[in-house]
């Protein structure tokens, strides 16, 4: 009984292996990091990358950065953690958990459509997020594109 | 009337008021391990020679998680609630409602913290925390944070991983390099200690409990980070003692001495690959000149959701004050297994461990006997 248990297991997780490597990546969108129209600084790929990781706190101009997430499994946060981050977004949930939950550091804050982004950022002198580049909209102002 | 209105419409005020203040801004956040697993042969009991028994596998020293030949979710599986409360003014309160296995699912407040932002750069902790021991130590229990089901557990193996006390860490930035210093101090008394309570039974001991006491914990821990590395380095000492109580209530008390813990560690991205290691350095000023000298190294092949894995650590016990300087407790851990994320928020993960005993049998120090463990579990944060 208790072995046969233990093999069911084992090919579900084999199941869920294989399903998992026959998952083929979907074609990528042009992503553009936006700050608020006020916002004046320049940011390189580096600085971007460290603002989200939450080991650059302000902009050059020492305005406190406010990082704004895409919502978890929304394409365009996946696109923007490859591209700038160099990490899938399991691998930056991971590195994440592991401040969040010693009292490190909070995850930045998740927002659920480009429309919310355009708004947060036009209304927030610091914050910093991402939208499809065909969403980009004049209350924002495009610093990066990837 | 007029005098008991005023003072009733004061309170509501007040009542309001205070209320207004109170009510916090709550963030519910949290983390868990749905594991299983089993061990795979028998093996010649190192501490009953000529009797066979289950290989047993310690994947949890502190709570005492051991897997045999029965599959089971209980050494491991966990659930963890995190409540972080702002109460504005840079105060935050945060406490970690967890759940183990090895405690039959009854949940505890495991960490309890105050967290005062003092500047952007510097931050105050005070209450409960992981004692930042080895490179995971602080999120030990975080399954999802890092590749394989558990960090090797052959390293993390000691009988307090908590301490009540403060924290002060400093942010700051050297080139394009990240730095956090923390500096702790604290003290640890663990009543009725689980795992030592352990030990005493498997040597025949019959005591009701066993007591165990760091105290005077006080340390440093530094943290480096670039854009393809992340390392730290660690020291802190504190002094030890342990009382045993006997069944007749009378007291044992050991000789107390004091130790150091060193360790550097960290994690490299390299391509496609990341390396992750751990050295450390554990003496103790007692009789016998004891050293544990242990380490681990790792290597993870990343390929989109995928992460298969290989691991060592090596562990041992030296009394360089004896002249039989090396035959003491030795083992090495080799494990073999893959993550796969097939969610945003969730890993499974498939491991094979070969824990190796090289103790000194004669002497009892051989006490894990060898293993071989299969486990299959998923980790999850929300």
């Amino acid at each position: 009984m208790c072995k046969q248990h233990h093999k069911k297991q084992l090919s579900l997780a084999i199941g869920a292996l294989l399903a998992g490597m026959l998952t083929t990546y979907s074609a990528s969108a042009e992503i553009a990091v936006i700050v608020n129209t006020a916002n004046s600084s320049t940011l390189d790929k580096t600085a971007i990358e460290r603002i989200f990781m939450g080991k650059m706190k302000k902009f050059p101009n020492g305005q406190v950065a406010l990082p704004m997430n895409a919502a978890k499994g929304m394409g365009s946060r996946d696109e923007f953690n490859k591209a700038v981050i160099g990490r899938s977004s399991s691998q930056v949930n991971a590195y994440w958990s592991k401040l969040v939950f010693t009292g490190k550091g909070s995850m930045p804050k998740e927002l659920s459509s480009d429309a919310e982004m355009i708004s947060t950022i036009s209304s927030n002198q610091g914050a910093i997020g991402y939208i499809n580049s065909s969403s980009v909209t004049d209350a924002v102002k495009v610093i990066a594109k990837f | 009337m007029k005098y008991f209105k005023q003072s009733l419409s004061a309170l509501l005020v007040s009542s309001s008021l205070i209320s207004g203040y109170v009510c916090a801004d709550i963030n519910i956040s949290g983390f868990g391990s749905i594991v299983a697993g089993k061990t795979l042969g028998t093996v010649d009991d190192p501490l009953n020679p000529g009797q066979k028994r289950d290989e047993i596998l310690t994947a949890d020293f502190y709570d005492v998680g051991q897997y045999n030949n029965d599959f089971s979710f209980k050494p491991e599986t966990m659930f963890a609630l995190q409540f972080v409360a702002d109460m504005g003014e840079k105060l935050k309160v945060t406490g970690q409602l967890v759940a183990k296995g090895t405690d039959d699912f009854s949940p505890e407040f495991d960490w309890y913290y105050l967290t005062y932002q003092a500047t952007d750069e510097l931050t105050l902790m005070a209450g409960r925390r992981n004692i930042p021991m080895y490179y995971f130590s602080e999120f030990s229990e975080v399954g999802y944070a890092y590749p394989w089901m558990r960090p090797p557990s052959n390293l993390y193996w000691w009988q307090v991983t908590q301490f009540n006390g403060l924290t002060a860490m400093y942010d700051f930035t050297l080139g394009d390099y990240s730095n956090t210093v923390s500096f702790f101090y604290g003290n640890e008394y663990s009543n009725d200690n689980k795992e030592m309570n352990y030990y005493d039974k498997l040597y025949g001991g019959t005591a009701r409990a066993v007591n165990e006491f760091w105290t005077d914990i006080l340390g440093i821990n530094w943290n480096l980070s670039g854009d393809f590395f992340d390392v730290r380095f660690v020291y802190f000492q504190n002094d030890r003692d342990r009382d045993t109580i006997a069944q007749d209530g009378s007291v044992t008390v050991m000789t107390p001495f004091s130790q150091t813990f060193l360790g550097f560690g960290g994690t490299v991205d390299l391509a496609q690959f990341t390396i992750l290691f751990d050295m450390n350095m554990v003496e103790y000023d007692d009789a016998h000149g004891t050293e544990y000298p242990t380490y681990l190294i790792s290597l993870v092949y990343n390929m989109d959701e995928f992460h298969p894995y290989l691991s060592y650590s090596k562990a041992d016990h030296k009394r360089s004050k004896r002249v039989v300087k090396d035959d003491y407790e030795e083992h090495y851990l080799m494990s073999y297994g893959i993550r796969y994320d097939f969610h945003p928020s969730a890993s499974i993960k498939l491991q094979y461990d070969k824990f190796v005993e090289q103790g000194h049998e004669a002497t009892g120090w051989a006490y894990h006997g060898d293993s071989d463990t299969i486990s299959i579990g998923v980790d999850f944060i929300f």
